[in-house]
């Protein structure tokens, strides 16, 4: 039985509100299905994301309007509520407390994602130049790089948290077959629309970044529009299909 | 609004800067906003703006401007020794100065260790460019934001909201306009980038072998390294030990001012544009109060941290807050 979310101050100008551990979430490294353990780490990041998700929507309602709050923003297995920078008290303490009284019986077993309602299908081009990584992965995988791209498209996955750049969402789990650390030395700019896996997670960039994760493809599918609304194209708990339009 | 300064030469990062765009994180939007927001609300202040109005922040190596029309501009941040032309007049930080149509403002020096890095152009009136996302700042990570979500380009022209000085005429007509004559009152003094950078404790930091992790890191004589822009600050040590490499973290938000540690055990410190989450482990985190002087560092200066505790991070932000509203008493004080 989990217990209730730990919070703390997080610097004065944020407070992380901590899921009890469920199991090694987030950890990219395969293989680590212990006795009485999911078997596997993505089956523990799929509750542990949807629980942060019903968290911070919970924080979120309970604290809009309210002066002090920012963003709530949910990660792996956190949330991690942005206080108004401009708030005069200097403090956090107040801020705590509120928090306490918001996630006072909240039940990280009973949250998981709702059913999954309509797919988006992304159509990739993986390989050659829009997918420079395809054969390292191959090789590192010993698969062949059709059996990657096979694999890659073969699973409906969710969209677990948006963060890192604007309109970036980590999507997964991957499947185990698939699930690699970074690369060792990030590249200094990866094109908009690259398609990557890195850990439990496969992701589009939404806009040209520096990176560290595998590219296998590139999608013409836009994820971010600033003037949009939402801006974003990906929203946590939508379904993601890749879906192959050709490897070079 | 009406077209008001011509960028002749954009110098090496020239953006449009507010105090930022602070909710949208959940959607992977950093902040933006000024890397030393005390320097912009000071040079807004010192034009009669509201301290998160538009100005232009300019690193390291200053832009040439031209005023299309009679302006009213201060300076605050660092002192790159900017002169007005034509006459090589000295424009001295913190002060407001009146230019005709025509002048041109230039830099004399760039940013430095000593002098800080940053120094922001704030004009009467705030740069006028669309908000988008709650803020006028630039997200250059996103290409959004700003003047066309890029640096300024030789050859942009901003404009200037609510057209003041539009007919170049008079300014006796504008009743505060007398009183901004004046310059930042010497008694408020403003961060240096010699102080101290306080921070509280991460959590890294936590249990016997993160608060041994704190203390090595605290004792360490940290210096910037080359590797700093508006997304983060790597450090480097000057002497002592590097903290030593901890596994990485489930993926959580972050916040500017956050200084997680690299698998190597290297320190770098988040910044206004820094992805909103992050899974290396975060050893300490600059208060609110002390972002302004992480904007101010740049390659080979010295970052010297102070542990603080709650009390004192809540004194320090309430300080804060004095230091700019006293400093706006004092401007619009007849």
């Amino acid at each position: 039985m989990a217990g209730e979310p730990a919070i703390s101050a997080f610097g004065d100008a944020a407070i992380l509100v901590e899921l009890e551990p469920l199991a090694t979430a987030g950890e990219p490294a395969a293989g680590e299905a212990g006795a009485g353990r999911p078997t596997d780490p993505g089956v523990a990041l799929l509750a542990s994301t949807a629980a942060a998700q019903a968290l911070a929507s919970r924080i979120r309602s309970a604290t809009e309007g309210l002066a002090g709050f920012g963003a709530a923003v949910p990660a792996a297995s956190s949330v991690l509520v942005h206080l108004d920078p401009t708030g005069a008290s200097g403090g956090v303490d107040g801020e705590i407390d509120d928090l306490r009284r918001v996630v006072e019986g909240f039940d990280v077993e009973t949250a998981g994602w709702p059913p999954g309602g309509s797919t988006l299908e992304v159509p990739v081009r993986y390989g050659g130049a829009d997918g420079p990584d395809l054969d390292v992965v191959a090789e590192l995988t010993g698969l062949s790089r059709s059996a990657v791209v096979e694999l890659h498209a073969s699973i409906e996955y969710r969209v677990l948290f948006l963060g890192f750049a604007p309109g970036f969402g980590y999507l997964g789990p991957l499947p185990v077959g698939l699930v690699l650390p970074r690369r060792a030395s990030p590249r200094v700019r990866v094109p908009a629309g690259s398609v990557a896996i890195a850990g439990q997670h496969t992701a589009i960039y939404p806009v040209e970044s520096p990176g560290g994760w595998h590219l296998l493809g590139r999608t013409r599918v836009a994820m971010w529009d600033s003037r949009g609304s939402p801006p974003a194209l990906l929203e946590p708990g939508m379904v993601v299909r890749f879906v192959p339009e050709g490897c070079s | 609004m009406s077209s008001a300064v011509e960028v002749v030469e954009a110098g090496l990062q020239t953006t449009v800067q507010d105090l930022g765009r602070p909710a949208f994180e959940h959607l992977g939007v950093p902040r933006s906003g000024a890397a030393d927001p005390t320097a912009l609300a000071v040079a807004n202040l010192l034009v009669g703006n509201d301290m998160g109005a538009a100005a232009l922040e300019c690193t390291l190596l200053g832009p040439r401007l031209r005023a299309q029309r009679p302006l009213t501009v201060a300076l605050a941040g660092a002192d790159f020794g900017a002169v007005a032309q034509p006459g090589n007049r000295p424009m001295a930080t913190l002060r407001p100065h009146r230019l005709a149509a025509g002048d041109t403002i230039e830099f004399t020096n760039s940013g430095s260790p000593e002098l800080g890095c940053r120094t922001y152009v704030a004009i009467e009136g705030g740069i006028d460019v669309e908000p988008v996302l709650g803020s006028r700042s630039t997200s250059l990570v996103g290409a959004f934001g700003g003047f066309d979500g890029r640096a300024l380009q030789a050859g942009d022209v901003l404009h200037v909201t609510e057209g003041l000085d539009i007919d170049g005429g008079s300014t006796a007509a504008q009743p505060s306009s007398r009183d901004r004559a004046r310059g930042w009152p010497e008694a408020i003094r403003l961060p240096g980038p010699d102080d101290p950078i306080r921070v509280l404790p991460g959590p890294a930091a936590a249990g016997p072998d993160g608060v041994a992790r704190l203390t090595a890191f605290l004792a360490t004589r940290w210096s910037v390294t080359g590797e700093y822009d508006r997304r983060g600050l790597r450090l480097d040590a000057e002497e002592g030990v590097r903290p030593h490499p901890i596994a990485e973290r489930p993926s959580q938000g972050m916040v500017p001012g956050a200084i997680q540690l690299a698998p190597s055990g290297q320190p770098l410190v988040l910044m206004p544009d820094a992805g909103t989450t992050g899974g290396y482990p975060v050893i300490a985190i600059v208060v609110r109060a002390d972002l302004g002087i992480l904007g101010q560092l740049s390659a080979g200066s010295p970052a010297l941290f102070e542990l603080i505790d709650p009390e004192a991070a809540r004194a320090a932000a309430i300080a804060r807050g004095r230091l700019l509203a006293d400093g706006r008493r004092a401007l619009v004080r007849t």
